[in-house]
């Protein structure tokens, strides 16, 4: 397992002292947005599309602080934007540090080996770079030629001093399952922690709208992806997540698990999706009627969504919260290689996999000798 | 909510939202439905937008967010003015114009965009072919 023992100590004693409280909605990982403003334009990213005004605007160390501590999550995630574009963005983590927090901090690590020596390595600080998968996926995944090989360089350079990393990934149609595993081989090589990965959410602001993964898919891709492991591979994500992501178990989205804040202030119902803000953290657990959102609700927004944000903190509770879910995370633990000869199946015929819109034979046709399947976020 | 007609675990692909091009609009707000209509739009737009209130002052910005009551005077709107550094609030029963003056910034930048580029540009030898971020200024 990729996580730490002394992070997961951590969350354990959050989540049981949570329950002995009696407490149900309570949040595991603030997203915490410093800002909107990005060094990439990805078609699949629906995050950054604002005026120049308020992409000019930033979070101040203060306010992220105040947010971290009227939630009280043990862990805090900082995407955007990228964070790395943040004049202030040492001193948020040094304060997060200074509190505790364990931090994720997101970055296409364009920027990273630039400014890696102004961060300290902390068991606390981990860079979470986003990579979608190998060069030419990743590059026609960012829109950026390069892209890769910076976020590598960063990555090594991350590794080498120290930090922990882990690369994160988000999966679209089309997607080749075989990419997908090189790829894992490739970056566990470098000494990184441990892997991340998502399906992709269809943002409704994302540029492209065409190419977003249904339940069925995604239970088939990740299936195929995350059986028949191998040794080397650590995923830095709760097992029973990448269970539930492979179809072997089910969950109801805990929306109120990651909650965001950003300059607008709380966002309602969660980090994918914006029905509203409001100012207190207690105001939006109170006055959000979680009952319009999930799989079940019905809410079309809700129907693809497998996404770590809403249903990784349905399997941490499930995990640290039951006796039931704590030996099947044990379990997870031991017999982490999920043998599974349908899923060796599914790789050996990745045409399944091939995406359901004509212009990606027309992306492969164009540059064959980079296989282009469309894996970006 | 209704209940969902379909099984969602059994989708393959799911289809996007179909985007609605409201940039240059100026919605007839004959009625308190239609400012209600408008102003659900204007929070849901990724551009800016020009309110006129009805004391005359015109201020262009981004809605964000938007809380109805029963009535338009306890329903608001909040938003960050072009111009200005803090969030302000403005009841719907003050607003007597509105326009989606704004560029949307949600439109183009479409996945079948960036591979025509790319295709073009490497047809033409060029090398560190990308996308970029609108400059801001």
């Amino acid at each position: 397992m990729g996580v730490p023992i002394s992070q997961m100590w951590t969350v354990a004693t959050y989540v049981l002292k949570k329950r002995l409280k009696g407490e149900t909605k309570y949040p595991l990982v603030l997203m915490l947005e410093p800002l909107f403003r990005c060094n990439l334009a990805c078609a699949g990213c629906g995050k950054v599309q604002y005026p120049p005004h308020i992409l000019k605007k930033e979070l101040t160390p203060e306010e992220c602080f105040a947010a971290v501590e009227e939630c009280g999550v043990p862990m805090v995630s900082l995407p955007g934007g990228e964070p790395l574009l943040h004049k202030q963005i040492v001193e948020i983590v040094n304060g997060l540090i200074a509190r505790k927090k364990y931090i994720y901090l997101c970055t296409n690590a364009l920027l990273l080996k630039e400014r890696i020596h102004e961060f300290t390595p902390s068991k606390y600080l981990t860079f979470s770079v986003h990579l979608d998968g190998q060069r030419e996926h990743h590059d026609m995944s960012v829109c950026r030629e390069g892209g890769f090989d910076q976020a590598i360089e960063g990555i090594k350079e991350a590794v080498k001093r120290g930090f922990r990393v882990t690369p994160n990934s988000t999966f679209f149609d089309g997607t080749d399952p075989n990419m997908v595993r090189a790829y894992f081989d490739e970056v566990m090589a470098l000494g990184v922690e441990g892997i991340v990965l998502s399906p992709g959410y269809s943002y409704d602001k994302a540029p492209d709208q065409q190419h977003f993964l249904g339940r069925a898919k995604s239970r088939r891709l990740f299936r195929a992806i995350l059986s028949n492991r191998k040794k080397s591979w650590k995923f830095n994500m709760s097992p029973l997540f990448l269970e539930f992501l492979m179809g072997k178990r089910n969950y109801e989205c805990t929306a109120w698990g990651s909650p965001a804040y950003n300059i607008f202030g709380w966002q309602k119902p969660c980090y994918l999706l914006q029905d509203g803000y409001v100012d207190t953290f207690k105001e939006l657990v109170e006055t959000t009627d979680w009952n319009e959102y999930g799989t079940s609700s019905g809410n079309p927004k809700c129907a693809n969504c497998m996404v770590s944000c809403g249903y990784e903190p349905s399997a941490v509770q499930h995990g640290f919260g039951s006796w039931s879910g704590f030996f099947a995370m044990a379990k997870a633990a031991i017999f982490s290689s999920y043998k599974d000869k349908g899923a060796l199946d599914l790789l050996n015929n990745h045409g399944s996999f091939a995406a359901q819109h004509d212009h990606f034979v027309k992306i492969e046709s164009i540059a064959p000798a980079a296989k282009l399947e469309e894996t970006r976020a | 909510m209704s209940q969902p007609t379909v099984n969602v675990d059994d989708l393959e692909v799911v289809d996007g939202f179909a985007h609605e091009n409201l940039e240059g609009w100026i919605p007839e707000l004959a009625s308190a439905a239609d400012l209600k209509e408008a102003l659900e739009k204007a929070f849901d737009y990724r551009g800016d937008i020009t309110l006129t209130f009805k004391s005359g002052e015109k201020v262009e910005g981004y809605v964000f967010n938007r809380q109805t009551g029963t009535t338009l005077a306890d329903s608001t709107i909040t938003y960050f003015a072009a111009n200005a550094p803090d969030k302000r609030k403005a009841t719907y029963a003050d607003i007597a114009r509105i326009e989606f003056t704004g560029k949307d910034r949600a439109a183009g930048k479409h996945w079948e965009a960036w591979v025509k580029k790319y295709t073009e540009k490497k047809a033409a030898g060029e090398k560190n072919i990308a996308l970029m971020p609108e400059a801001l200024d």
